[in-house]
């Protein structure tokens, strides 16, 4: 075994294959592993050295430096039932957060992580992840993220680990200094193009390398995608700028679909421009949202609350302010958080460090000026769809089938374990638990150095030849005009606000500038570190992710976790749970909306269609854990 | 003779046992201090201070808890200034991280 790991690994790192199949301008590489991660934050790093642990040849190919990924700027924590603050169970933490998600996740998913959470806090902790301690030098837990004791009857529960406030940098490096004791192959900077996909299996990756520009396939039996939300679909987003969805658009193209796509968390103070978020606390300690009459406008709409409103309520009557004229700024497009009526050493002693905060991402100074501030994209609960052990699936004939060779973990994957509404702190949970459980499914499934399927010689070639395609496009329009395009058009009509029309109006639209991606003009021509290239083909990659996010939220004619319309207030369920069940008739399947939305988009057209898949109601193991059935979500 | 061969051997002996004997033996008259205590001290780098740099005492808004333990809850090792979740979201300096 250790010979045939050494020969393969001889193979893919000396020899040079230069295929003369597919094409003749591009120096293209093979390499041949027994899995290939696409993807470095903290789910592909879990998934790159729990595959190579089990003797694997790992590939780990990512378009940015491991400990540069998105995972670095979660400060939070991560929820598990250890019982260290007080008695707990993690079938309360299944609970939570099965009714978190209203009732869209798939309780086996949610009973798999919230089992497995203890477990693996507990070896992280022993990778070496410096969780801050109680007295007893047990892990110290905090109250977050809406968890309760005794099924929601027992009051706070305590749940989060956190490192300081750098839980997800700190993560993030213990996993990549774990992840150097194996030996994984990273491509660093390498962008991630297509799947290779032949007969419905998912063979490897094809991907450019940024630095020389050479093409490289990546051939595997297993492949692994952990790439990502796509929050720079919006305007006003708090993620990277390279949270472009690369893997949900690399799944599309392969003609598979995405799951849940319109469920998109959004928070309603996020600072114009930066798309930092400002915390509630303002508004707590008497701050105040001004519109461009300098109208305390939440009276309006929340006569009692005011600005303490819910969230949503907060988004959304930001939302219609702005589109009702009354927004401020050049293009009327947000509003003002004002704090400048509070007494300043008040605000620096109950909101320390604001100012510098509000001088840096703003420009403002705190006691003269307001924050300008709009509802921002924080979190994608939807991406590619997966069973509870991480493998890819698609529905046919009514039942979910596994796509062979092809996983995926993190942010980028739909488990479903966030459902309609994603809880704080769940989510470093879930990359850490799928992360290991891909790995873990391939162990089981897989021996390391097993044989590869043959693959076509020009497999890949559309990808090269759409490389090519954008190297050298002379449209009229910029890749930054078509970007803002999108994102304006996506703020305006598919944000916290959705109703029947508005949503048409931004599905039209949102056509209309995917047919303008066929008019783009980029300018550098050169193949060694082409950012612009690089950045066009991200830009694809988000415009598929947003069509299919608008379409799949025109399409629902409900109101569920984090996708609220106006005009359908409502959740509608096979039942209706606000009333006893005794006499009432089950709607069928198309009748009702507590289903998964699947969404296919042809990639030349543009055109979206849509599917529906049930959701997975039972647990793993009845007896251990029952399934929670649904119920009115009222906190 | 027999001086001379006690000197050389001593010296064997000297050479596998502590560098300033090296030093000594090499000449090396700077070495003989040990590690680079006495030596020129680094000069400052001379770019110039931008608006936001931070001076030496960076991130006096949150003081440090004595011992890294905070008084109320006892917690060790954990977030420094006030609790991050006491509005709900996790605050740090007024920025709200939802993670």
């Amino acid at each position: 075994m250790a010979s045939v790991r050494a020969a393969s690994r001889l193979l893919s790192k000396r020899t040079l294959f230069k295929s003369k199949a597919i094409s003749t301008q591009y120096p293209v590489v093979d390499h041949e592993f027994d899995a290939v991660v696409v993807g470095a934050g903290g789910a592909g790093l879990r998934a790159a050295f729990g595959l190579s642990e089990a003797g694997f040849n790992t590939a780990c190919v990512t378009k940015l430096f491991p400990t540069r990924s998105h995972t670095v700027a979660a400060q939070g924590g991560i929820n598990a039932a250890l019982g260290n603050m007080e008695e707990d169970d993690w079938r309360w933490h299944f609970y939570d957060t099965v009714k978190g998600s209203d009732w869209l996740g798939d309780q086996d998913a949610i009973h798999y992580m919230t089992e497995q959470a203890p477990a693996a806090v507990v070896e992280l902790e022993n990778f070496g992840m410096p969780f801050s301690r109680t007295e007893d030098g047990k892990i110290y837990q905090r109250a977050f993220g809406g968890q309760s004791l005794k099924y929601g009857k027992g009051g706070q529960a305590h749940r989060c680990c956190c490192v300081a406030d750098r839980t997800g940098h700190s993560l993030l490096h213990t996993l990549y200094g774990r992840s150097l004791r194996y030996d994984t192959s990273y491509f660093v900077e390498y962008f991630a193009l297509d799947l290779l996909m032949e007969n419905g299996e998912c063979k490897g990756v094809i991907a450019l390398c940024m630095e020389d520009g050479s093409i490289h396939r990546f051939r595997a039996n297993n492949t692994v995608i952990a790439t990502g939300g796509y929050g720079r679909t919006y305007f006003s987003c708090t993620s990277a700028h390279t949270s472009t969805g690369d893997g949900n658009a690399m799944v599309t193209r392969a003609g598979l679909p995405c799951q849940d796509l319109e469920f998109v968390q959004f928070h309603p103070t996020g600072i114009y421009g930066a798309g930092c978020l400002i915390t509630e606390g303002c508004r707590g300690e008497g701050g105040i949202l001004i519109n461009s009459e300098g109208e305390r406008f939440m009276e309006r709409y929340a006569p009692n609350a005011k600005d303490l409103a819910s969230r949503d309520v907060v988004s959304r009557s930001m939302t219609i302010e702005i589109r009702e004229g009354r927004g401020v700024g050049p293009d009327k497009d947000h509003v003002y958080l004002q704090l400048h009526h509070l007494p300043p050493q008040q605000l620096a002693a109950r909101l320390p460090g604001i100012s510098e905060t509000a001088m840096i991402f703003a420009g403002v100074d705190v006691t003269k000026e307001p924050i300008p501030v709009l509802p921002t994209v924080h979190y994608n609960m939807g991406g590619i769809p997966t069973n509870y052990k991480g493998q890819v699936i698609t529905h046919e004939n009514g039942k979910d089938k596994v796509v062979p060779g092809l996983y995926a973990c993190g942010e980028a994957a739909s488990a479903s374990v966030h459902g309609a509404n994603r809880l704080g702190a769940n989510s470093l949970l879930d990359l850490v638990v799928f992360g290991r459980a891909c790995a873990l499914t391939i162990a089981e499934e897989h021996k390391p150095g097993e044989k590869l399927s043959p693959l076509k010689p020009n497999a890949g070639e559309e990808s090269v030849s759409n490389l090519d395609k954008l190297r050298y496009a002379n449209g009229s329009l910029r890749t930054s005009e078509i970007r803002l395009n999108m994102q304006k058009t996506m703020q305006a009509h598919a944000a916290v606000f959705r109703t029947g029309a508005v949503l048409k109006e931004g599905c039209n639209k949102m056509d209309a500038i995917y047919t303008t991606l066929e008019d783009i003009k980029t300018f550098d021509r050169g193949i060694v570190w082409n950012t612009d290239l690089v950045e066009t083909l991200e830009l694809q990659n988000l415009m598929l992710n947003a069509v299919q996010t608008i379409h799949s939220a025109e399409q629902r004619k409900e109101s569920r976790g984090a996708h609220a319309r106006e005009d359908f207030k409502d959740r509608i369920d096979e039942y209706d749970y606000s009333k006893p069940l005794q006499g009432q008739e089950k709607k069928t399947f198309d009748q009702h909306w507590r289903k998964h939305t699947l969404s296919y988009v042809d990639p030349k057209s543009g055109k979206v269609t849509l599917e529906y898949r049930p959701v997975i109601d039972n647990s793993l193991d009845e007896q251990d854990c029952a399934h929670v059935p649904p119920a009115i979500r009222s906190y | 003779m027999s001086l001379w061969r006690w000197g050389v051997s001593m010296r064997r002996h000297c050479a596998s046992s502590g560098s300033a004997a090296n030093a000594l033996r090499r000449g090396d008259w700077r070495a003989l201090s040990g590690p680079a205590k006495d030596k020129e001290p680094l000069k400052k780098p001379n770019t110039p201070r931008g608006r936001f740099d931070q001076t030496e005492k960076a991130d006096d808004v949150l003081q440090k808890f004595p011992d890294d333990i905070n008084p109320v809850t006892k917690e060790k090792g954990g977030p420094r200034g006030p609790e991050p979740t006491r509005y709900g979201d996790w605050e740090r300096k007024g920025r709200c991280v939802d993670f």
